[in-house]
């Protein structure tokens, strides 16, 4: 028996010389949803938009409907399905973004239509195949012919706007473990632009985690390797440990490594990772091992401590991320009882892409650590914890 | 040609099926006018793992993709956060056909996490008052929802009151 279905209709029309008209319907067990929009053909575009909820979950859910109107102006480029999901699918509603997305998707395959009937009339025998191809090595006289009339048609549009919203983020907060003692690094953050995602620059992150009293913090990017240079400029200007890491996704999710120079690009077997960071004597975190869903969790879906300490990944990593900032109590609290049911060290890491939640979860060790082989060295010990760093502080500071 | 003829039409149905092994199976299927393709993958509860992946592409004029070598990097994935990422990765994004396959297997999994939460919702009350309490209380459990959409962004009645860093 189906659980769940989800129907989606687009169709594409000719409105006026210049203008594709676009009708199109999702509609699935929990939402039903429609969006009727224009878009320019000389100049890919959308030019208007509207939509509307034929059924929906939650009583706020009307509230997305405006957001539509941000879209006006968006060029159907190679980026589209991006912006549409950082913009509309973030602020207004990710299934009125994921039928957009289609909408653009048949609104450039359309114009490819409309072009090939173009070209006909210039090449009356010109096969579709055909005009693909000479449409995609740009050496068709029929492509020349229709770039022509299109200029001709003297199309007053602007060239569309490319808006790249940058992502957002929130912290979360959660009682960490006891002790003040030792020397405590944030060992999972993320800069800008070295990380796209991150909206704050590295001084920034640095200049945070000293005010807070943080000891050190690590630069573990996505997928990107800082020169020891970089860091020992950091170092410099700043007086304060910055060492180097990296954010790494595999196959299986998210490591943290340390000691790898190696700069890996694309999506890599975790196997293959493990193999690379034991090659270079370094170490291997699973980050946010149970970063989960939106409305149900781990246990909602009847995993244990026990299965999920199954899971192939484990037996690959040298510690788990016990404490990240960017998932909840209930997901930090199942990666740490994991942790310790596999027999692991657990780790601590803001994932900080915010200067102010910088340090929010970090680890304490119990030696000082001012180098990169001081901290692998610290790391293998095993002798450290996930601490609650600006709870802790703030506990400390009002006096508990 | 008249103006009322259709220049494209695009039929997508993406569907999830439970299995008697504790084993969900999501289909995507597309009929447009260039493509008729379907993927097919099979998860495992509870950790959402996929186990299997089974694909077939036709197109007018994009050359099919070697989908058996692509698709053999999917088992062991987890549906989840961050799985876009990872799907792009592993399918790939370079040519037209690839960024379709790999769009199919994202509405697969997307539709095993809509199956999910489609369970969660079910359990909404009826009134509108105590549906408002409902999903006011699915923000408090679960943080992150908190400014996802419009529906649970500040000045909305479902997230009255709580403040996320709190």
């Amino acid at each position: 028996m189906l659980t769940f279905a989800r129907n989606k209709l687009v169709s594409v029309a000719v409105k006026d010389r210049d203008t594709l008209s676009i009708q199109a319907v999702l509609d699935d067990d929990l939402y039903g949803l429609q969006i009727d929009l224009c878009v320019g053909l000389s100049n890919p575009e959308i030019l208007t938009i509207a939509g509307k909820w034929n059924r929906r979950t939650t009583p706020e859910c009307y509230k997305a409907i405006p957001f539509l109107q941000e879209m006006r102006g968006e060029r159907l480029d190679a980026k589209i399905a991006e912006r549409i999901h950082k913009s509309l699918g973030r602020k207004g509603c990710r299934h009125f973004a994921n039928l957009l997305i289609e909408c653009c998707h048949a609104a450039t395959q359309a114009a490819r239509v409309v072009r090939w009937e173009e070209a006909k009339k210039a090449v009356a025998d010109l096969s579709f195949e055909n005009f693909i191809k000479q449409e995609a090595s740009g050496e068709s006289p029929a492509r020349a012919q229709i770039l022509s009339e299109t200029a001709a048609r003297g199309s007053a549009s602007s060239p569309g706007r490319v808006k790249t919203p940058r992502g957002e983020a929130t912290g979360s907060g959660q009682a960490g473990l006891e002790g003040e003692e030792g020397f405590v690094i944030d060992l999972h953050t993320h800069s800008f632009p070295a990380s796209s995602c991150s909206s704050a620059s590295v001084d920034e992150l640095i200049e945070e985690a000293k005010r807070i009293g943080l000891n050190g913090i690590c630069l573990t990017d996505h997928n990107h390797v800082w020169s020891c240079e970089q860091v020992e400029d950091l170092r410099q200007k700043h007086d304060f440990t910055i060492l180097r890491g990296n954010e790494i996704t595999t196959n299986q999710g998210d490591m943290l490594v340390f000691g790898l120079d190696k700069d890996i690009r694309g999506i890599i077997t975790i196997e293959e990772l493990r193999e690379e960071v034991a090659r270079a004597g370094g170490f291997m975190i699973a980050a946010h091992p149970f970063r989960g869903f939106l409305t149900f969790s781990t246990v909602q879906l009847g995993l244990t401590v026990e299965t999920a300490a199954q899971r192939p990944l484990f037996q690959q990593v040298n510690a788990v991320e016990a404490l990240n900032g960017k998932v909840t109590e209930k997901e930090n609290g199942f990666a740490s009882s994991v942790a310790r049911a596999l027999g692991l060290p657990a780790t601590g890491g803001s994932d900080a892409h915010l200067a102010a939640e910088v340090g929010a979860y970090a680890t304490r060790f119990s030696v000082e650590i001012r180098t990169e082989a001081e901290l692998i060295e610290a790391l293998k010990s095993g002798e450290y914890a996930p601490v609650a760093f600006r709870s802790q502080k703030a506990a400390k500071a009002a006096g508990h | 040609m008249p103006d009322n003829i259709l220049k494209f039409s695009l039929n997508r149905c993406t569907s999830v099926e439970r299995l008697a092994d504790n084993t969900l199976r999501s289909v995507c299927r597309l009929q447009d006018t260039f493509t008729s393709a379907f993927v097919e993958l099979t998860a495992r509860l509870p950790d959402l793992e996929v186990l299997e992946a089974r694909a077939r592409f036709h197109h007018e004029w994009l050359k099919p993709p070697d989908l058996e070598e692509i698709l053999s990097k999917l088992p062991g994935m987890r549906i989840g956060p961050g799985m876009l990422k990872i799907i792009k990765g592993l399918v790939g994004e370079d040519q037209e056909a690839l960024r379709q396959v790999a769009y199919m297997v994202e509405e697969c999994c997307h539709a095993v996490i809509i199956s999910l939460t489609k369970d969660i919702l079910t359990q909404a009350p009826d009134s509108e008052e105590e549906k408002l309490e409902f999903f006011s209380s699915m923000v408090r459990e679960n943080i992150r929802l908190y400014n996802r959409c419009a529906a649970f962004a500040p000045g909305s009645r479902l997230v009255e009151g709580i403040e996320p860093d709190k």
